[in-house]
Parts: C-alpha cells; sequence; structure tokens
C-alpha cells in the first residue's frame, strides 16, 4: 500500500495542539470535550465508515466503558489505569453480546443498536441494581479525580483512535472493508472474509468508545447513568462524521471543530441561536453536500487525509 | 511629628491595598429547559431580583474593600445537562474568573459542579442540591443554603408519624418514590428513620422511574397492602400523576403525602386540581411560612417585591425556589460583609461564621461541619381546599411550627 505522509502528518498536529492547549485556554473541560468527541467520531467512523454500518445506540459502549471504569474504581479500588481496562473491557463485552447486530442492515440496525444501548441503560440505572452500580442515583468517583492526569490519558486515547483510521486507510484490511461496505457479496466472492472484517471493526469501534467513556468517568468522577447513556453523545459523533464525511481522518475531525466549536461558541450564551443554526447547518448539508464537507475536494479527485 | 505619621500610614495604606475591582462577579448557572427547569428558573430570577436590589442600592458592601461594589450576574443556561453544566461551571471559574461561585438548583446539576469547584479552590454557593455525598470532612470547598441535606430532611415526617401519626391509629406505611437522586434518597432516608423507630410497618416500598405519569397500576397494588399512610415522593410531575390516579381511582387513605404539594403548589393545583390535593399532606415551604429574620427582609416584603418585579402575567412564578436561590443571594451578601479576604476559604470562613447567627426569610441557617444545611428544617403542614377553588397549606408538625391540628383520613 502506499503511504500518505498528510495521513500522519494531521493527526501528530492535532495531538500537539490539544497537548499544549491547556497551557493556553483555561477551560479544560471544553477541551477535554473536544477530544472525547474527536475519538468518538474517529470510533464511530472506524465502524460507519469503513463498513456502513451507522449505530445510532454508539453511546452504549461509552456508557458501557464509563461504568466498567466506575465498577473497577468502586467495588475493586483498582486505581484508575487498570480501570481504564476494564471500561475498555465492559465495551468490548457489550460487542460481543451484541454481535448478532450485524445481521441486521441500514435503519434496522442503526434502531436496533439504539434500543440495546437503552437496554443497557435501563439495567445500570435500575434501583433494584443499586448496590452495585448505584443505579439511578450516579456514581462519585472523587477518590481517584485527576483531571489533568486524566486528560493526557484522553488525548492518548485520540491518539489511539487516529492511529487504527491511519492503519485502515492505509492497509488491505481497511481496503477490504471498505468492498465488505460496497457490496458484501461481490467481497465475498473476492474472497474478503466479510463476517471477520465486521467482526473486527464493530468490536475496534466499541473499544475505542468504551475507552472514552472510561476516561469520561475517570475526569467527570461524578455523574449519573443520564449522563453516561445520554443520547446526544450518539447523536453528537453520528452528525460530527456525517458532516465532515466518513472513511477520511478529516472529515470527523472538521465535523467536531467546527460543530462542536459552534455550540460551545453559540450555545453557552444563547443555546437557541445554536439550535437554529445547528439546525440550517444539518439541512444545508444533507441537501447539498450529503457525502460531508470534505466531498468538496474528494469531488475534485483530490485525496483527502 | 504625628501628623507625619498619619500622612505616611495614609499613604502606605493608599499604596498597598488590593485594587478595588469595578464590580462583583457572581457566576452562576440556570437550566431554560429540560427536567429541571421548573426548579431552576424561579431560582435563577430569585438571584436576579436579589443582584438588581443590590445594585439599586449601590452594591454589595465589601468588607475587605470597605466600601460598596456594584454585582454583576454572570450566567449561563446549562439546559438541563451536566455534561453542558460541567464545561459551564469551568467556564465561569476559569475564563470568566467569578469571585462568588452559585450551583443550578437540585442534586442532579450541583453534583458536576462539586468536584469542579473543589478542583479549582472555589467555595461553591449550594443553593439546592441536597445530595449527602456533597459534603464531605474533606472537602471545604461547599456550603448547602436553603434546604436540609437529604438525609436529614425526612425526619421531621418520621417524627410526626412515630408520635401524632401513631396517636391517630397510623400503623402500616406505603412509600412510593421515584428513583432520581432527590426522591430516592428522601424515600431510603425517610424508611430508615421509621425502621429505626420501629414504631410503624412499611408494608410497601417502591421505587418507580422519574417519568412515571401513570400511578393507576400502582395505587391499586398500594392499596392491596392496606396502608394507613401513603407517601409519595417524586418531581412535580410525578406527584400530579400520582393524585390524579388517586383522586379518579376512588380509593382513600388516612393520610397521603406529596412532596411538592407545597413547593410547587400551583403547578399541582392545575395539574391535579384541588380536590385531589384536599387533606394531603406536604412540606411547607419557606414562600409560605413567614419566619423571623434578621437579616434580609421578611417573607411580606420579600413577596411584595417579587410581585413589582415579576408581574403576574411576567411568565414568572413565585415560589419556593425563587425565595431559595434570593436568599443565597443574602448568604453571599452578608459573607462579603463580613469576609475577612477575598480569598475562597475566607468566604468560606466568612459563610460558617454565620451558622447558628443568621435567620433569614427561608429560616434559620445553620451548617454542619462538613457544609451541609440543618438549620432549615421543612415543618409538615395539611392542604385544605378554600371552597374557590384554591388551597390554604396550614403547618400541623413539629409543635413549635404548627398552626393547626391535622386531620387524619377515616
Amino acid at each position: 500500500m502506499r503511504k500518505h505522509p498528510a495521513d500522519l502528518i494531521l493527526p501528530a498536529l492535532v495531538l500537539a495542539a490539544f497537548a499544549v492547549a491547556p497551557f493556553l485556554y483555561s477551560n479544560e473541560l471544553m477541551l477535554f470535550n473536544f477530544i472525547a468527541f474527536l475519538a468518538l467520531a474517529q470510533g464511530l467512523n472506524i465502524v460507519y465508515g469503513f463498513t456502513g454500518y451507522l449505530p445510532f445506540g454508539y453511546v452504549g459502549f461509552y456508557g458501557a466503558g464509563a461504568y466498567g471504569f466506575a465498577l473497577a474504581v468502586m467495588h475493586l479500588h483498582a486505581p484508575p489505569l487498570a480501570a481504564m481496562a476494564a471500561g475498555a473491557g465492559a465495551a468490548l463485552l457489550l460487542a460481543v453480546i451484541l454481535l448478532p447486530l450485524l445481521r441486521l442492515s441500514g435503519a434496522y440496525f442503526a434502531i436496533a443498536s439504539l434500543a440495546a444501548a437503552q437496554a443497557v441503560y435501563e439495567v445500570v440505572s435500575n434501583p433494584a441494581l443499586q448496590h452495585i452500580t448505584k443505579g439511578p442515583y450516579g456514581v462519585s468517583l472523587s477518590a481517584v479525580f485527576a483531571p489533568r492526569f486524566s486528560y493526557y490519558v484522553a488525548l492518548a486515547i485520540l491518539g489511539v483512535a487516529f492511529a487504527l483510521v491511519v492503519w485502515l486507510r492505509n492497509s488491505r484490511f481497511g481496503l477490504a472493508l471498505q468492498a465488505i461496505r460496497e457490496d458484501p457479496v461481490s467481497a465475498g466472492m473476492a474472497g474478503v472474509s466479510v463476517v471477520r472484517g465486521r467482526t473486527v471493526a464493530w468490536l475496534l469501534s466499541a473499544l475505542v468508545a468504551g475507552l472514552v467513556g472510561a476516561v469520561f468517568a475517570w475526569h467527570i468522577s461524578v455523574f449519573y447513568p443520564d449522563t453516561a447513556f445520554d443520547l446526544g453523545v450518539s447523536i453528537f459523533s453520528v452528525v460530527f462524521v456525517l458532516f465532515g464525511g466518513a472513511t477520511t481522518l478529516t472529515g470527523p475531525l472538521l465535523g467536531v471543530l467546527i460543530l462542536y466549536g459552534v455550540y460551545n461558541a453559540i450555545g453557552i450564551t444563547v443555546p437557541q441561536y445554536f439550535q437554529f443554526i445547528y439546525g440550517a447547518l444539518i439541512v444545508g448539508l444533507v441537501l447539498f453536500l450529503p457525502n460531508g464537507l470534505v466531498s468538496l475536494l474528494t469531488a475534485r479527485g483530490l485525496r483527502v487525509p | 511629628m504625628m501628623a507625619a505619621l498619619a500622612l505616611l500610614a495614609g499613604f502606605a495604606t493608599a499604596s498597598w491595598a488590593a485594587p478595588v475591582p469595578k464590580e462583583i462577579r457572581v457566576g452562576t448557572l440556570y437550566a431554560s429547559t429540560g427536567p429541571f427547569a421548573s426548579i431552576s428558573m424561579p431560582a435563577y430570577d430569585g438571584l436576579r431580583l436579589w443582584a438588581r436590589q443590590v445594585n439599586a442600592a449601590g452594591g454589595l458592601y465589601v468588607k475587605p474593600y470597605g466600601r460598596k461594589i456594584p454585582v454583576r450576574l454572570i450566567a449561563y443556561d446549562d439546559q438541563s445537562s451536566t455534561a453542558t453544566a460541567a464545561t459551564l461551571y469551568n467556564e465561569l471559574i476559569s475564563r470568566d474568573h467569578v469571585n462568588v461561585l452559585i450551583a443550578d438548583s437540585g442534586s442532579v446539576l450541583t453534583s458536576v459542579a462539586v468536584p469542579i469547584a473543589r478542583e479549582h479552590k472555589m467555595f461553591l454557593f449550594d443553593i439546592s442540591g441536597t445530595g449527602k455525598p456533597f459534603f464531605t470532612r474533606d472537602n471545604p470547598y461547599i456550603a448547602l443554603m436553603s434546604l436540609p441535606i437529604s438525609t436529614l430532611w425526612p425526619s421531621v415526617q418520621a417524627d410526626f408519624l412515630d408520635s401524632v401519626g401513631l396517636r391517630a391509629g397510623i400503623r402500616r406505611v406505603a412509600i412510593l418514590y421515584a428513583t432520581n437522586d432527590f426522591s430516592g434518597t428522601h424515600a431510603n432516608a425517610l424508611a430508615g428513620y421509621l425502621r429505626e423507630a420501629g414504631k410503624l410497618r412499611i408494608v410497601y416500598d417502591q421505587g418507580v422511574p422519574t417519568n412515571t405519569s401513570n400511578y393507576t397500576v400502582l395505587i391499586n397494588n398500594i392499596a392491596a397492602t392496606k396502608p394507613d399512610a401513603v407517601i409519595e415522593l417524586g418531581f412535580p410531575g410525578n406527584d400530579i400523576g400520582f393524585l390524579r390516579a388517586l383522586h379518579e381511582s376512588g380509593e382513600h387513605f388516612r393520610y397521603v403525602f406529596t412532596l411538592f404539594g407545597g413547593f410547587e403548589m400551583h403547578a399541582l393545583l392545575g395539574g391535579a386540581g384541588a380536590a385531589a390535593m384536599d387533606g394531603t399532606f406536604t412540606y411547607v415551604p419557606a414562600a409560605l411560612y413567614p419566619y423571623k429574620v434578621n437579616y434580609g427582609p421578611t417573607l411580606a416584603r420579600f413577596h411584595a417585591a417579587w410581585d413589582a418585579a415579576y408581574p403576574k402575567g411576567s411568565g414568572v412564578p413565585w415560589g419556593a425556589d425563587g425565595l431559595m436561590g434570593y436568599m443565597t443571594g443574602l448568604v453571599v451578601q452578608k459573607a462579603l460583609a463580613t469576609t475577612t479576604g477575598m480569598g475562597q476559604l475566607d468566604l468560606r470562613r466568612a459563610v460558617f461564621a454565620q451558622s447558628g447567627k443568621l435567620r433569614t426569610l427561608a429560616g434559620p441557617f445553620r451548617l454542619s461541619r462538613d457544609g451541609a444545611q440543618i438549620g432549615e428544617m421543612t415543618p409538615v403542614g395539611q392542604l385544605h381546599a378554600d371552597g374557590h377553588g384554591g388551597l390554604r397549606l396550614v403547618a400541623v408538625y413539629p409543635p413549635a411550627a404548627a398552626k393547626a391540628k391535622p386531620v387524619f383520613g377515616k
């Protein structure tokens, strides 16, 4: 496969910018949220951009990661980095349980994944499980609260997400996934293992979301099931990927930087205008750029990182 | 010589004293939409009224500067989202550099402020986040202003049932609660008090999702356990659904309690109607109980000021939440007027110095060592239809606050 230096330079620049950003901009939580959404958008990009599966319930993995982390801290008194592994493990376990969903496609898959995420939320927030998950009353992890350290762990996770997308864009496996996305029957006939390809993409995508959820739990330290399984996380991630353009590094990146930037610039002071502008942007995009912003360049035959 | 020394002292003071800021920045959040808008917006309106009154009087007296300084309220809309609220609390602290940080109303939107305030060593004025986990000995950066901590709050009702209720023949208690941080903790604490006393038997103790609106089956289930007292704890929407279903079911219990019957009386009246609420018990909020004050306006004067600021038709309702927001402003005002410095721990010392001394229109202000409010014990009251489609709420317990005797159903 041909190597494209821009595929490495772009993520490196983003990571470097966010590494120094806390020294230049004091609202670290806002920067953290940018990193979290950048990683989630790239994680969603893995499954949607490369296989065509759009999981509306992507937040389920995020919530599983957050609660995996919380349970490890609360019950096992695990140190935060070990609890991160527990969060990732919880998301992977959920992904394995939900593997049969991959037999569905299109809107059926999207809705089924959403229902699955809601089911996990209902289990976690069940008052009968209060002694395990704290039920609907939320968890407090103040003992491991370390905002600066967890910020840089989140940045490392973003690096992992970038690396996965770069790998998929430059590997035979990534090409095989794209072949599956375009026509699974033909890809199978050509010797591509469709089931294996989809499964790996699904698990990698879940892993990223689980890690982001776990680091979110660590960074914020106090949260409720409604927060960890907030459908807004899914919606934002999906919109960011669609807005920028899937299968690329740049698309989800642009989606997060522009839309989440607008959200923070306008949404903080005048949320009503934010919703209006957000709505107008998305309507305009769907009508005129259904393949995202990057299609402005790719339509002209340019390769976008 | 003395004149020279005096001149020198004056010069030194002028040269070395900290520069006087042109404003005191008070930062807070409010929720204009979402599930917490109904409690958040009135509290924010109360704070706005306080800030307006302070500025009309020339500003806040700030002791370290020895003069009055205008107050600037910086507020953002978190839309009832904890994720948004977390970012905005950070914005207030790290970008706006507020001098005073006030949490949004309720435990959920306060919860994210607690670790953030602590991390930034910012003292958090907690309006009504009553969750017990917020208050720990190792966190000096929080104090609850206007409601008792959730684990202590139900003790008044438990005492009432264990004494007056028991004498009236109340033996079996059913507790139905919405599973959110606020009413869930309240229910667990109440059940704990009743079990500890061991005088009454809890025959039903069930949590339901906060978005429950149909209580018909639940009421049938409760009736099957033959309770004398039914205590429903939830948000106003839950109370409305419960009262409506109870009224329509034809079931009668000797004692029926709802959490927001007094706090959100007008909302419940509009949703459930006076007939459904007649005879039920609830807490008596400070907005309906004239406490003796030694700081700030009396309830009557505050009510008049509120009506002048937010006349009927303005869409801003009068009630307990507005009073709590205003009362928080009063505590900020008193703290700044007495603090020895402008550091956050100075502010904390000034607030805690008022514990046991300050009495505002929200009642006596008393803090535990970890910052939980333990002074304002909300009385239990009973609602009576006034015959004109409205209701009267009369305090019935504790005896020191009671204005009438409770009337239990048959």
